[in-house]
């Protein structure tokens, strides 16, 4: 075989081998950003379940919404992007995505177990507020128709004409 | 009125005034102002923010713009996705009665979180590339949708009766459902009739 066959042959050989590891390594990008994709989808959507835990417990979440906000942009960019086959930007909007969501999630739990301790401690103030204020009530209540009763006995009953017995 | 409807009469205000008094904690105990209709809006204005002077004549290389916004009364916080997609008129629409939505692939997508009782709009910028004409078809090759580039190579026939090119952009309104962990087809979507013409 002459050199030029041997260098042919090569050629060829390194051909194949080179589109057949190009696609390969392709193949792998497209699968690891559509993983790194579904795993933001997946912190953002746990952190949002937090958030809501924490609204439901009574807290103020805004804050928490525009950050997830921000994420929710960033995951449909990754969406957009990887569905055009530009998986660089994808993985790149992924990555963005979870790196201002990780923390949220950490962040709606404080304020839900704040909420809620809040909120048991308003329900004890509006249970004993409530209770005090009733019995308050009904003791004034009673004190005042007992005040009633009297002064009516005293003048009503008072007005009343004495029945004599044995006058015709 | 004698001593017995004095009585009576006492007790009434006496348990009235304790039951106001009470009021507080029947407000944790019992929810009230749970009856209202819980809903999601969804709209489409045009390039002023108003509901007129849509984009209908359009040719290619040129950009339109519209509004998109939704509107959450669901009562509480609401995490949404609105989906952009392009089609014919052959080509397959939500379906509102079965909750299916629109077999086409998305473009473009927003997604968002907005609290109850709010609202999140966003400007929509479209336009049209590679338009042909190809005997009676017309053939749009690109969508631009906020200057991103999404190729569709989508065709219509001329239609004769109305004299045009007819094609839709629309958007579909999906929430996300925290017990399945996935999002819903809302049952709303909001679309623009495109009379398109080649550059």
């Amino acid at each position: 075989m002459g050199s030029c066959s041997k260098f042919f042959v090569f050629s060829v050989f390194l051909f194949l081998l080179l589109s057949v590891s190009i696609r390969w390594v392709s193949a792998v990008d497209e699968d690891v950003v559509a993983l790194d994709i579904a795993e933001a989808e997946e912190v953002l959507g746990s952190a949002y379940g937090a958030v809501l835990e924490a609204e439901e417990a009574g807290a103020n979440v805004s804050g928490l919404l525009g950050r997830l906000n921000v994420g929710g942009e960033y995951l449909a960019e990754a969406y957009v992007w990887i569905r055009l086959g530009v998986f660089e930007n994808a993985s790149r909007f992924a990555g963005l995505c979870r790196e201002v969501v990780e923390d949220v999630k950490g962040e709606a739990f404080g304020l839900r177990d704040e909420a809620e301790r809040l909120g048991e401690a308003d329900f004890v103030v509006r249970m004993v507020g409530s209770a005090v204020g009733v019995v308050v009530v009904l003791i004034v209540g009673f004190v005042v128709w007992r005040v009633f009763r009297r002064h009516y006995h005293k003048k009503v009953l008072g007005l009343r004409p004495e029945v004599v017995s044995g006058e015709s | 009125m004698n001593l017995d409807d004095y009585r009576a009469l006492f007790l009434v205000v006496t348990l009235g005034l304790a039951l106001i008094v009470a009021s507080p904690l029947f407000g944790v105990i019992v929810p009230f102002g749970g009856g209202s209709e819980r809903f999601s809006e969804f709209w489409l204005l045009g390039p002023s923010h108003m509901a007129e002077g849509y984009p209908f004549n359009v040719t290619a290389g040129e950009e339109y713009r519209v509004f998109v916004g939704v509107g959450n009364h669901m009562g509480g916080s609401e995490y949404y996705m609105v989906s952009v997609k392009f089609r014919n008129s052959s080509q397959s629409l939500p379906d509102i009665t079965g909750s299916e939505p629109s077999s086409l692939p998305t473009l473009y997508e927003y997604r968002f979180f907005v609290g109850d009782g709010e609202v999140w709009e966003m400007p929509v910028t479209f336009g049209f590339e590679d338009v042909v004409v190809e005997g009676d078809f017309l053939v749009v090759g690109d969508v631009t949708v906020d200057g991103v580039v999404f190729p569709v190579d989508v065709s219509a026939v001329g239609d004769v009766e109305r004299g045009g090119c007819f094609f839709q952009l629309f958007f579909e309104l999906w929430r996300y459902d925290v017990m399945s962990e996935s999002f819903r087809f809302d049952d709303r979507f909001v679309g623009l009739w495109l009379n398109m013409t080649g550059s």
